[in-house]
This record gives structure tokens, sequence and C-alpha cells, in this order.
């Protein structure tokens, strides 16, 4: 088994920028393992950093747990001409006590300033006086091996991290409050009760056991369903999950002039808080990032289709109908002025486009009263923004379709989850059927065990190696 | 006198350990307090059961004795769950108690290296520095040296019996204990702990109206336990089935207080699986009535056995509320019920092999474990004597795993997770019983039997004979099609035609036999080996399932820890696992794993720590 988790080691102390690494007005390093306060101590100074280290210097590894302490950093291997320490930075320190950290180990939180050449001091400093670099995950690794966490809330935290929008990051929160892990605990309560009593079925000889064999497996039958049902529950929300935490891609086509790049204004102006453009490499498509219904959305303004003789604009058009294939949404404009044209209906009739493209009449503002677009396109006008608010409904309605958030209903957005719950779901069912066939209850009993082990192996409760590196590694570093 | 070994007890444990270390050419000295009551059932008339059955075929397999012992001097035989599927149907038998006891001392007898000598072993020699065993002490002061000595006990240490207000030292009801031996190890530093358990009465057969009470006669078809016996052919005799009434019940509660039980005089922990009339009678209050199996003690006795109804109450209240059961009204008894206290070491104090942690070279096996039954008792005895053997010949203890054997989940339970009340084998506590099913023991168990050198030459050669004719078997389903002229023969199999016989074999509706009907060549083939591969192509589906499941188990078993590995050292333990792993001292992750308290995070530590060891 190789993997980063073979360099995952408790206790050592560890470091990492928390905060992404670019500029900024403060940056967070974090660190834990044992002994931390005490070379912390070696680097910091309470005392205003002009004077020399004295006994009312306030002592890190003194300090009470939860505390936030104000001071300075220095390198104590550099002294200046005037005997003076020199100053990396202002810093304040927050102090975690074993086991009341993140990691359940002592750890310290430097919040520094944002610049560069600071962090990249003070990280260094960290190394030479025994810190090492934290692998990605780690923290929350310790955290799990201190028994902080179950394996559910630990990948929570990495979604937590990752969450685009404001939906995505409170589903990773109820996952982080363990909503999943009590959910699987009450379905493996359910299923725990059902081996109980075939095993008791099967640990007694028939003349021993008064009740009757019909009852119990009635009892089972209707347990296994009741587990399907719960199962089926999480497992969809799967779908829900992915949605909110990898968000969709919606593409803009038509013609040339239809005013796509209108429209994707429009788009980027309503979503002012988040708007960012990204402009594509070849200048063939634009992309901006939007939020609809908490659901984060990478939009592309591509180039206009039609034929060309120009090389260049052709490249644009392969481009433009390689991210047509694969957008989850087609949003296509039609220059309402000019009509239909042979190649928008070409366009709108191409196979496996229909049932993801939402039509669009743009222009509308100028359509003569009592006109009105042909059946199916959403009329819109780009340039006033009127009918705007109907296609992004539309794209809701779409996008929502089939997969629903119930408030306080957990959401699994990890694969590996979704997969031992496939597996769950699957035993559980073989386990029905077995019975329903008439298949001997040791035999079937088989299944009940299956079912059980995948949903221990979701909540961590069966740990090998395998499944602690596939999880931990995914982290970034400072987590 | 030296010797090679020395196996103190009589029982069913000390049987096997005796017989195993003797067979594998060393010196043994048997040493019981009275060799007339050698592999005695102090309780029910019976071998084999749920689980106990598997163990029964297990210990053969591994080239035991008790499964040809049960074989020779059974009076009536039944495979139990018949019903119930193929991995938890096991065989049972009655015993004929007195023919099995003299067989079985007539089979130490005669066995070469085995010398039987009656005498009570009331002390231990130890080397100087007290970490190894040099041999015992007896009651009469003599002093027996050997490298290994394997305690078998049973109820026997510190034991005392209990009928109402009558208490005495006793081991069985007329024999006395086995007073010292506790005392010792708690001197060499043994945590010890105290056990219960109880025994009906016993009532003459002539007193007993069986008109009344339901027959329960034996399956016309009888097979061996035993892998090397072709056929058993012996006398087949009912037992009967009757009731308590209220009134039985009445009567005990109106007496509770006379029961040591419940009076506070017995300290030690009962079975709570099979407990004793009083405990059925306040646990289960609503329960109108509770079964009782009336079993015959022998052919040369007229006693029999109330098997359901056993109590420590005081002898008149027994008679009394044994009358009020549908055809006891005019019961007999011939001995009352009695419960029996004892000590028991814990066996998280023993490795895997049953080799003690604290004194090299003594083993331990049997009730004195806390464990319960005659089976779970061989079973013990058994790998206790393998082991012994083998470390008398520096090799490798042989230590089965929970997917090898009932054993291996015996013993896996007991040094792992220890008991705090009598032990007993359940066919839940497998996890992969459709791997331990009771016929498939010798090709589970055979050649590591043959390996320690329990086995001869002949019988292994019979043994291979038999796996390859199983082989061949398998391999006639597998190319041998359904044809035209089979479906005239057998109209059921019309639907897989073309099909091979092995494809047609998983339909419910086709059986071996009747294949064999169209296929000389596989009715010239031994029913129970066809038997066999029937039910492996039968549940084919759920086999290879459950073969997964056990490849994943495997992959924590066979994640060892060093037996130096220092649990203190190993940050991030919890404080609970901590303690607990150091004191179990598991040999793999998986063992860890099992142990109570022992959570999912320490394992991940354990592993993070293992790896940086390696």
């Amino acid at each position: 088994m190789k993997g980063d988790y073979d360099k995952y080691d408790i206790e050592e102390p560890i470091a990492a920028l928390a905060t992404p690494w670019g500029e900024s007005a403060i940056a967070v390093i974090r660190t834990s393992g044992r002994g931390v306060l005490e070379i912390l101590d070696e680097l910091f100074t309470s005392g205003g950093g002009k004077e020399k280290k004295d006994s009312k210097d306030t002592k890190l590894s003194k300090a009470r747990g939860y505390s936030l302490i104000h001071g300075y950093i220095y390198d104590p291997d550099f002294k200046g001409e005037s005997e003076k320490r020199e100053i990396i930075d202002e810093v304040m320190i927050a102090i975690f006590k074993a086991p009341k950290s993140y990691t359940g180990e002592d750890a310290a939180e430097i919040y520094c300033h944002g610049g560069l050449p600071i962090i990249k001091r003070i990280l260094d400093l960290l190394l030479k006086r025994g810190f090492r670099s934290a692998s990605p995950g780690e923290f929350t690794m310790r955290a799990f091996l201190n028994g902080k966490l179950d394996l559910t809330r630990a990948e929570a935290v990495n979604e937590l991290i990752r969450a685009k929008t404001d939906t995505a990051r409170e589903l990773a929160f109820q996952r982080l409050s363990g909503s999943i892990e009590e959910r699987i605990n009450e379905v493996k309560g359910i299923l725990k009760r059902m081996a109980a009593s075939v095993e008791l079925q099967l640990d007694y000889a028939e003349d021993d056991i008064d009740e009757e064999p019909e009852v119990i497996e009635k009892e089972l039958l209707d347990d296994a369903s009741r587990v399907r049902e719960k199962l089926d529950l999480l497992r969809k929300s799967y779908r829900t999950g992915k949605l909110y935490q990898e968000g969709i891609t919606i593409v803009l086509a038509g013609g040339t002039n239809a005013g796509k790049s209108t429209l994707f204004n429009l788009f980027l102006r309503e979503e002012r808080a988040i708007v960012s453009e990204i402009h594509g490499t070849t200048r063939d498509y634009i992309e901006g990032n939007v939020t609809i219904s908490g659901i984060p959305v990478r939009l592309f303004d591509t180039a206009g289709l039609r034929r060309s003789d120009d090389p260049l604009e052709m490249e644009g058009v392969r481009r433009s109908d390689r991210m047509i294939r694969e957008a989850d949404l087609i949003v296509y404009l039609v220059d309402g002025q000019e009509g239909l044209s042979k190649e928008d209906q070409g366009f709108l009739h191409r196979r496996g486009i229909e049932e993801r493209v939402i039509p669009v009449w743009n222009k509308s503002d100028l359509l003569q009263p009592g006109e009105n677009p042909p059946e199916g396109f959403i009329p819109i006008s780009a340039v006033t923004g009127e009918g705007f608010e109907k296609l992004v409904e539309e794209i809701e309605n779409r996008v929502l379709a089939g997969v629903s958030v119930k408030r306080g209903e957990p959401v699994i957005d990890s694969l590996r989850q979704k997969e031992l719950l496939d597996g769950a779901c699957r035993a559980v069912e073989a386990f029905g059927n077995a019975l329903k066939e008439g298949q001997p209850l040791d035999v079937a009993a088989v299944e009940l065990n299956e079912a059980l082990g995948c949903l221990g192996e979701i909540t961590g409760e069966v740990t090998t190696g395998e499944i602690l590196n596939s999880i931990f590694s995914r982290f970034c570093v400072g987590k | 006198m030296d010797f090679d070994a020395i196996v103190i007890g009589g029982g069913h444990a000390g049987i096997e350990a005796a017989l195993a270390l003797s067979r594998m050419g060393f010196e043994t000295l048997f040493i019981t307090q009275n060799l007339d009551v050698i592999g005695k059932m102090s309780c029910n008339p019976a071998i084999g059961g749920l689980a106990k059955g598997n163990l029964v075929r297990e210990v053969d397999a591994l080239g035991g004795e008790m499964a040809r012992l049960i074989d020779a001097t059974m009076i009536q035989f039944r495979i139990l769950n018949k019903s119930k599927g193929p991995a938890v149907q096991a065989y049972r038998a009655q015993a004929d108690k007195a023919a099995y006891s003299l067989l079985a001392k007539w089979t130490l007898e005669r066995q070469e290296s085995l010398y039987l000598f009656q005498d009570t072993v009331t002390d231990f020699i130890l080397d100087t520095p007290g970490r190894e065993i040099r041999g015992v002490i007896t009651e009469r002061g003599k002093r027996f040296h050997s490298r290994v000595v394997v305690l078998t006990t049973g109820t026997f240490m510190e034991g005392k019996i209990f009928i109402g207000e009558y208490s005495t030292s006793s081991g069985r009801l007329g024999e006395p204990a086995a007073v010292g031996l506790g005392k010792s190890l708690r001197r060499m530093g043994f945590e010890v702990g105290r056990l219960k358990t109880g025994t009906p009465a016993r009532a003459l057969r002539s007193s007993l109206d069986f008109g009344k009470m339901e027959e329960q006669p034996g399956d016309r078809e009888v097979f061996p336990f035993s892998f090397s016996n072709e056929r058993v052919e012996r006398p087949n005799v009912s037992c009967y089935i009757t009731f308590t009434t209220p009134e039985t019940h009445r009567i005990i509660r109106d007496n509770m207080d006379k029961s040591p039980l419940y009076s506070g005089k017995i300290v030690g922990v009962g079975p709570r699986y099979c407990p004793s009339i009083e405990d059925k009678v306040v646990r289960f209050p609503d329960r109108e009535r509770h079964q009782i199996f009336v079993e015959p003690e022998g052919l040369s006795t007229e006693e029999v056995y109330l098997n359901g109804i056993s109590s420590s109450l005081p002898e008149d209240v027994q008679e009394k509320f044994l009358k009020t059961v549908p055809g006891f009204e005019r019961i007999v008894i011939t001995r009352p019920g009695y419960a029996v206290e004892y000590d028991y070491l814990n066996p998280t104090q023993l490795y895997p092999s049953l080799e003690t942690k604290r004194i090299k070279g003594l083993f331990i096996a049997g009730q004195t474990n806390g464990t319960s039954g005659y089976e779970e008792a061989a079973a013990q005895g058994l790998m206790a004597g393998i082991n012994a053997g083998l470390f008398l010949q520096g090799r490798e203890p042989l230590v089965l795993s929970r997917v090898d054997a009932y054993i291996g989940v015996l013993i896996d339970d007991l040094v792992t997770l220890g008991t705090e009340e009598p032990y007993r084998l359940f066919t839940s506590r497998a996890e992969y019983r459709l791997a331990l099913r009771h016929d498939t023991a010798d090709e589970r168990l055979f050649e590591k039997g043959y390996r320690a050198g329990l086995h001869g030459r002949e019988s292994y050669e019979k043994f291979l004979e038999k796996m390859k004719s199983i082989g061949e078997i398998r391999e006639l389903l597998k190319k041998r099609r359904v044809a035209e002229r089979d479906t005239t023969r057998l109209v059921s199999i019309g639907i897989h035609l073309g099909k091979s016989f092995e494809q047609a074999l998983k339909d419910p509706n086709i059986k071996i036999s009747d294949l064999a009907l169209l296929e000389e060549e596989l009715a010239a083939k031994k029913q129970e080996y066809l038997r066999r591969v029937e039910l492996d192509v039968k549940y084919e589906g759920y086999l290879k399932r459950q073969q997964e499941q056990v490849d994943r188990f495997l992959r924590m078993e066979n994640r060892r820890i060093p037996e130096n590995f220092d649990y203190d050292s190993a940050v991030g333990l919890s404080k609970e696992a901590r303690e607990k792993l150091k004191r179990v001292r598991p040999v793999s992750l998986g063992q860890a794993s099992r142990i109570q308290g022992v959570r999912s995070s320490d394992i991940a530590v354990l592993l993070v720590h293992l790896k940086r060891g390696a």
C-alpha cells in the first residue's frame, strides 16, 4: 500500500499555511503536534520586541486553551547590529490545548500579515525549528486518529472548504455535524435488529423457538423494504450533493449577432457578487461563474455558429461545438428580428440537444405589439432585461428536476459514500429476494452481513489503510 | 519421575489433550482424581447440536477422538435445523453415558506413550524465575516433572455445589473438588474468577407416564460424526417432550427465597442462554410453560435426564414442582438438580495457542477457561494438546482463524474478548458460517491435523482419495450437458436442455440425486460426496459473496502486530483502548479490532504506528 497516507504521522509538530498562498490582509498559519507551544515560545515575544526576552514575557506554553495572545515573531538565530531581536511580524496567536483542539493535540494558529515574504519567513523559521510541512489533510487525519471525527465528518470538512455556494456550504456543514452518520446509524440499527432476529432463528433448533417462521419472515421483509427506502433517499441525495458541490455548465449558443454576449453580461450583472470573467485562451469563448438557486454555474459565451472559410473562425466554431456537446444546459438564442434561420432550425433539432436546450427568442423589446415568438421559445430582451427572470426560472426548473433538497435532510456528495450505499442497497435487496425465493436463512444472512459491512465502512467503523489514504489525500494542505 | 508432558484432568478436554500429545509421540502423564470417571457427561447425555456438532466434526478432522467416541456409543441420532439451511444444520446424538465414559477410558489406556495415574494435583513446579513450567506436585506429595503441562480441571477447581441450603466442596455431586490448585494459580499471578452452572434432577424412567408426553424419535438415517466411519449402526431410543405448568411456576416463585441463586450464596455468574428453571420463571413471567426434554441416560440404566429444568432449589421443592408436570405425577427422583460454582481463569490471559502468557509451557483448556459444553472443552483440549506438542518440537503453534473453523471462532473469542459468564458457542458467533459447514470440516482441517502428526499415512491417503473423488464429481457436473435422452427420464430437466449439469443443479427443483439417475458415472460416487458437492453448487453465488467478505477480513487479520509492540509509545490511542490492548496483546490488527472498547480510530492509530515501525 503506497500513497500519501504513508507519510502521515501523529504527534510530530506540523505547520502549514491555512489561507491561500497570495497577498491578503491577514494570513493564518496552522500548527499542531506535541510541544508546538514550547517551540513557538522560542520564536515569540509579547514584550514589544524592543527589549530582550524577560520573565514578564507571556509564555504560549503557559497560556490557557482558547486564548488569543498578541506579540511578535522573531528569528532567535538572527541578531541585528545592536543586539536587538529582528522582528519578523506582529501577530496574534490562538492557543489550543489537547484534547480541546481540532486535531486533539496541542495546537496554535498564527495570524500574521498577509504579505508573501512575511508568510515565507515565518514558515521557513518554523521548519528550521523542528516543524514539518503538513501533508494534505493531515490536520483532519489527526482529528480522525484522535477520535474527534468519524469519516463522514472528516470528508465533510473537505467539502466545506471546497463548497462554492452557500447551499453547498450548508449541506457540508450538516454532514460535519454528523447528520449522515446519524442517518446511517439509524439504518444500521434496523439492520442489526434484523440480523439479531435471523441469528436467533439460527442459534436455536426448531423445537426451542416459539415464534412462527412465517411471521418472522414477514417482519424481515418489511424491515428490508424500510431500509431500502431510507438508503435510497440518501443515495438519491448524491445527485443533489454533487449538483451543489460541483455545479453545472451552461453554454450560450446561437447565430452571430443573436445577442449572446449581451445576455452573458446580463447574467454576470445579476450576480455581481461572484462575478469573475475568464477569457478563453484563443478568445473563442468567455467563461463566467454565477450562482443560480445556490447552484454554482459555469457559464460560457461561445463563438457564433456559422459557416465560414476563415480557418481561425472555423476553429472557434469547432470548440463551441465541443462545449455544447458537454454542457449540462444550452441556452440557444434566436435573433427575434431575423426570425428562425435554417441553421437555428438545424441546431434545435439536433440529436442529443433537444432535451438540454432552452430556446430563447431575443430582442423581444423590438417585437410588434401582438406579435408572439414561436411556441416553446422564451421571449427576452437581453438589452432591457425583460423576460430574464423567466429564463432563470426555467433554468432552475430544468436543473432541479428530480433533485430535491429538504431542509435538514442529509445530503451526500462523496463518491465513496455513494458507492458503499449502492453496495448496501444491493445487498439488502438480495436479502429480500433470497427470502422470497425460499433460500434458507443462513444463506440469506450473508447479504445482511454485507450490507452492515458497507455501512460500517462509510462511517469508518471498518478502517483500512486504503480507505484512509483515499480520503485524506484529497484534502488541501493546512486542513 | 520425568515426562515430556502432563495433562491434568480427565474430562473431555483432558482426553483430547492427552491423546494428541501421546499420538505426537510424547511421553505423556495423564493425572486425574478418579480413573473411573473419565469422559463423564456431568450434564445432558448428548453430544453435538447447533455449532457444537460442527465442533465435534472439526475435532475429528484434526485427529481428535470425540466423534469416534460418540459414534460408538450413541443411542439416538438427529440432524437439527433441516429446514434452515446448510450452514446451520448440525448433528446431535444422545449418548449412552456409561458406555461413552468406559470407551474413553479404554481408548486412553490402549494409547501408546500415555500413562494414566490417579491422584490430585495441588501445585505446580516452576523454574527459579517463576516463568516456565517444570512439573506438578500432587496431594499425596508426588512430584512429576515435564516441560509442558495442560490444565483441564473443569468445574473441579475449588468447586462447590449447592442444593437449597445445602452446600459442599465438590466438583460434581458425590465427587470431591480439587482444592489448592486455584490458590496456587492466584499465587502465580493469574486472575481467577468464579462461574456457576447447574444441572437438573435425574429420575427413574419407570416412574414417568410417557403417554402424557410427546415422543421425539431419532432420525431413521444415521450419519457418523467421524469422517473415519463409513456408517454407524446403533440402537435408536426415543426422547420425550413435556412442559411445565402455571402451577410449577407458582411453586418455584413461592420458594425462590430458598434458592442459593437468589439468596446471594452463589457469587459466580451463570450462563444466560442455559438458565435454571428459577431464572426462566423470573425472567419470563409471561410464559405459561417451559419445555422439558426427557432424555435416556443410557441403555444400561433406568435413569433419565430432565433437560430444561436445571435447579438448585431444596430437594423437597424440586420434587414438589416436578410433580406438577404432565407425566411426572409419580416421579421418583434418583439425584437432585444442583448448582456448581467453580474457579475459572479469564482466557484473555492466554495466547491463541492456549498457552498462558504468564507461564511458558503451561496450557489451559476447557471449562477452566470459562466455557460450557463438552464439545467446547474437547476442541480446546485438542488444540492445547497439539500446541503443547508443537511447543515441545519447537514448531510454530497451530492457530485456526475465524474463517478456518468454529474452533477458531471459539478460541479467538475467548482469548480476545475473555468471558464473564460461561461461554457457549453459537452459530451466530461465526461471521462466515457458509464456509464452516460441518460436512467440509475435513476439507478445511484434515491436512493441518496430518501436519501436526495426528493422522497416520493411511488415513491421510484415504482423505486425499476422497478429495479426488469430490473433484471428479465437480468436473463431471461441469462437462456433462443435459441431453435429449435425459428429458425423457426426468421431465423437469427439459428447460435446461443443452446446459451443463452444474447449471441445471442450481435450479431449486433439481437435486443431485436426480442427476445421478441420469448419469452412471455420478451414480457410482458416494452419496455423501454427492451431497457435499450439491451444496457447493446450489449456494455458489452466496459462497462467492462470502468469500469476498472473508478476503477483506483476512487483510486485517494478516496485519501482524509484533509481540513486543509498545502500546505506551503509540500516541493517539484512547486510554481505554491502550489498557485493553496491553492486556490482550492481540497478534493482529484484526484481533485488535475485535477487542471491546477499541474504536476504529484506535485501529487507524495502530495502522500508522505499525507502518512506521515496519
